[in-house]
């Protein structure tokens, strides 16, 4: 059994039992500038949940929500049984994060940092195995403004789980990581998340992260939450927008999407007197899917084929700053 | 409970640990003592009237100002950098978190001023004859004063690094009302020579209070002809003193409790954005 099949089964299992994050028709008003319009989420145990979408989605804004950072405009929000606003510290031991952006306790040496924040928690893991477990067992004497960004991230995510929590948040994790860290790290949030049963919410810019990861992704584009599903089902939603690829006659190199690649295909053999040159039909992926979301939302229309990629981009950068 | 104390103590010996090992401010500490000795030692002199040397006065003086200083520039200044870096909002998403930070702090400033305090006094006494309370009358004084003087400026000091913006413009803030006070509040001079109207502004402050405090306990009686009462009034050192502990507990906690929850990753990190395209954080 792939891991894949065996996350299925777990997660069929575990929709009965209720949902470790829930939130419903959550709203946040910054100013006048409505940032989400009705978000709906709900994330079960055990389970590795996904937030993408473009720079000032409001994916930072839903997970400090959730966190109980960030007082929601309205909306319903429940996060492992109670409203984040009103949690106490039994709670917060509960919970673990990795914020966006932390540059805090730089004099403090890495070792001497995990051990005091072990004490906060009644049942820490041993810092020791944590800093093994972030592969950072050589640099436990060292300050921490002497850490490189990627080491500084790890740390990061090892202060966020000395507590173990049920439920960890992580806010861009992987920024700044380099390849080799970037698999170490989904190799632990697996982990986490399988050996222990620790419920992950991340947000990303990298999709194939999201991909590899998560059992569920949710889009955020413009305030909502525009798709949600495994990342097979998101990609089987956007199927009506397969790519064809061919060569014609006089060499041009064609690109169409359609709805039904397979009736393009059979109707350029009926006009072609043999193989035809260069022919290719790309299945749609996770970032066609998302790239259309975003497409969609700029246009206020659905996508109709031949869509150029790079325009799709262009727009969403125009609804981000718009949002 | 048990486990806020004990981390908040934990924290608060590690950050008195970076503090003695950091030379940038040691020697920002040091600095103080060593500009009071100097000035001790160039001012020559009696009291008018009394046979108490001058440099006293003004030894008596710096030192509530030294207090002073701990609880309304420095400890503003921590909480500022330590609010902006993240250290607040980590606290804040750790269970007892806040409650062990105010441990660790109030750990901290007490240390840091029975410290310089100690420093500057026993360094005075050894080197230019600086004073000492006379009896245990005297050093009763200087503990209440001190006490009573550290209530007064520690939580007005918290509830300024509440609200004060980041640590470039946090400094430029504090340092102008401070050292307007350190003129006008009688610490290195007799504040007598001061037009009325500045005296009596002044006098709303506590570091007057404190100065005057201070050299109660460490000059002889004979030199209270030289304040401007003629006396030392300790009953209104007290009540003054009192007054803004409580003013300033009552501002401190609300203020920390909001900057606490105002504190999230976008503000933390549109700071970090802002400060970096100004130049003053590596990116
Ligand atoms: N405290 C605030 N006051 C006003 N506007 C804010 C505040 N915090 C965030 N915003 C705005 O809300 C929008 C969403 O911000 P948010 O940080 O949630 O986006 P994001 O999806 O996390 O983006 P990124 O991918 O860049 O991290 C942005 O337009 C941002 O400018
Ligand atoms: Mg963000």
């Amino acid at each position: 059994m792939t891991p894949k099949a065996a996350k299925a089964t777990k997660d069929t299992k575990a929709t009965y039992a209720e949902p470790v994050v829930s939130a419903r028709d959550v709203t946040m008003t910054y100013g006048d500038v409505d940032v989400l319009q009705g978000v709906d989420l709900d994330i079960h145990r055990g389970e590795i949940f996904a937030l993408l979408g473009p720079n000032g989605a409001g994916k930072t804004t839903t997970v400090e929500i959730l966190e109980g950072f960030r007082r929601r405009s309205a909306g319903e929000v429940s996060v492992l049984g109670a409203d984040p606003e009103r949690g106490d510290d039994a709670w917060r031991a509960r919970i673990g994060l990795v914020l966006q952006s932390w540059r805090d306790h730089r004099r403090w040496r890495v070792a001497e940092l995990l051990t005091h924040f072990a004490t906060y928690y009644p049942d820490p893991r041993d810092p020791a195995e944590l800093l093994a477990l972030v592969g950072l067992t050589a640099q436990g004497g060292r300050q921490v403004e002497r850490l490189s960004g990627g080491q500084r991230r790890r740390l990061d995510v090892a202060l966020g789980i000395v507590g173990r929590p049920e439920l960890l948040f992580l806010d861009e994790p992987t920024t700044g990581f380099d390849p080799e860290a970037r698999r170490e790290f989904h190799v632990l949030v697996e982990r986490l998340a399988r050996e222990e049963g620790v419920t992950v919410l991340l947000t990303t810019h990298d999709l194939a992260e999201a991909e590899r990861l998560a059992d569920r992704i949710a889009m955020l584009v413009g305030g909502r939450i525009r798709a949600c599903g495994t990342p097979a089902e998101l990609a089987r939603q956007a199927a009506a927008r397969a790519e064809v690829r061919w060569t014609a006659d006089d060499g041009t190199i064609h690109r169409e999407r359609t709805a039904d690649p397979s009736q393009l295909v059979w109707e350029l053999h009926r006009h072609a007197d043999g193989p035809i040159a260069g022919l290719e039909v790309r299945r749609p992926t996770l970032e066609d899917t998302y790239l259309h979301m975003l497409h969609r939302e700029t246009d206020g229309t659905d996508g109709t084929g031949g869509i150029d990629e790079t325009n799709g981009t262009d727009g969403t950068d125009d609804t981000a700053r718009a949002a | 409970m048990t486990n806020v104390w004990r981390a908040g103590l934990q924290r608060g010996r590690i950050e008195l640990r970076h503090l003695l090992r950091s030379p940038k401010e040691m020697s920002g500490h040091l600095t103080n003592v060593v500009v009071a000795l100097v000035i001790a030692v160039y001012v020559t002199g009696d009291v008018p009237g009394t046979h108490v040397p001058t440099a006293h006065l003004v030894l008596a003086g710096f030192a509530a100002y030294l207090l002073f200083q701990i609880g309304l520039v420095n400890l503003p200044q921590i909480l500022v950098t330590e609010r902006e870096e993240g250290t607040l909002l980590r606290l804040r998403a750790t269970p007892g978190g806040i409650p062990a930070y105010l441990v660790a702090k109030s750990m901290l400033v007490v240390v840091m001023a029975a410290g310089t305090l100690a420093l500057l006094l026993a360094v005075a006494a050894l080197l230019v004859d600086g004073p000492l309370p006379h009896g245990p009358g005297g050093w009763l004084t200087l503990l209440w004063v001190t006490t009573l003087g550290l209530l007064a400026v520690v939580p007005l000091g918290a509830a300024v690094g509440a609200v004060l913006p980041n640590p470039r413009e946090a400094l430029a803030l504090i340092m102008l009302p401070t050292m307007a006070l350190l003129f006008t509040s009688g610490t290195v001079f007799p504040s007598t020579s001061l037009p009325v109207p500045v005296q009596q502004v002044a006098a709303v402050f506590p570091l007057k209070w404190m100065a005057q405090g201070l050299r109660s306990a460490l000059l002889p009686d004979t030199a209270r002809t030289a304040e401007a009462a003629g006396s030392w009034e300790l009953p209104m050192v007290a009540l003054v003193l009192t007054a803004w502990a409580v003013l300033g507990f009552l501002l401190a906690v609300p203020l920390l409790r909001r900057a606490a929850r105002r504190e999230s990753g976008s503000r933390l990190s549109a700071r970090h954005r802002k400060a970096a395209q100004s130049g003053a954080l590596p990116a």
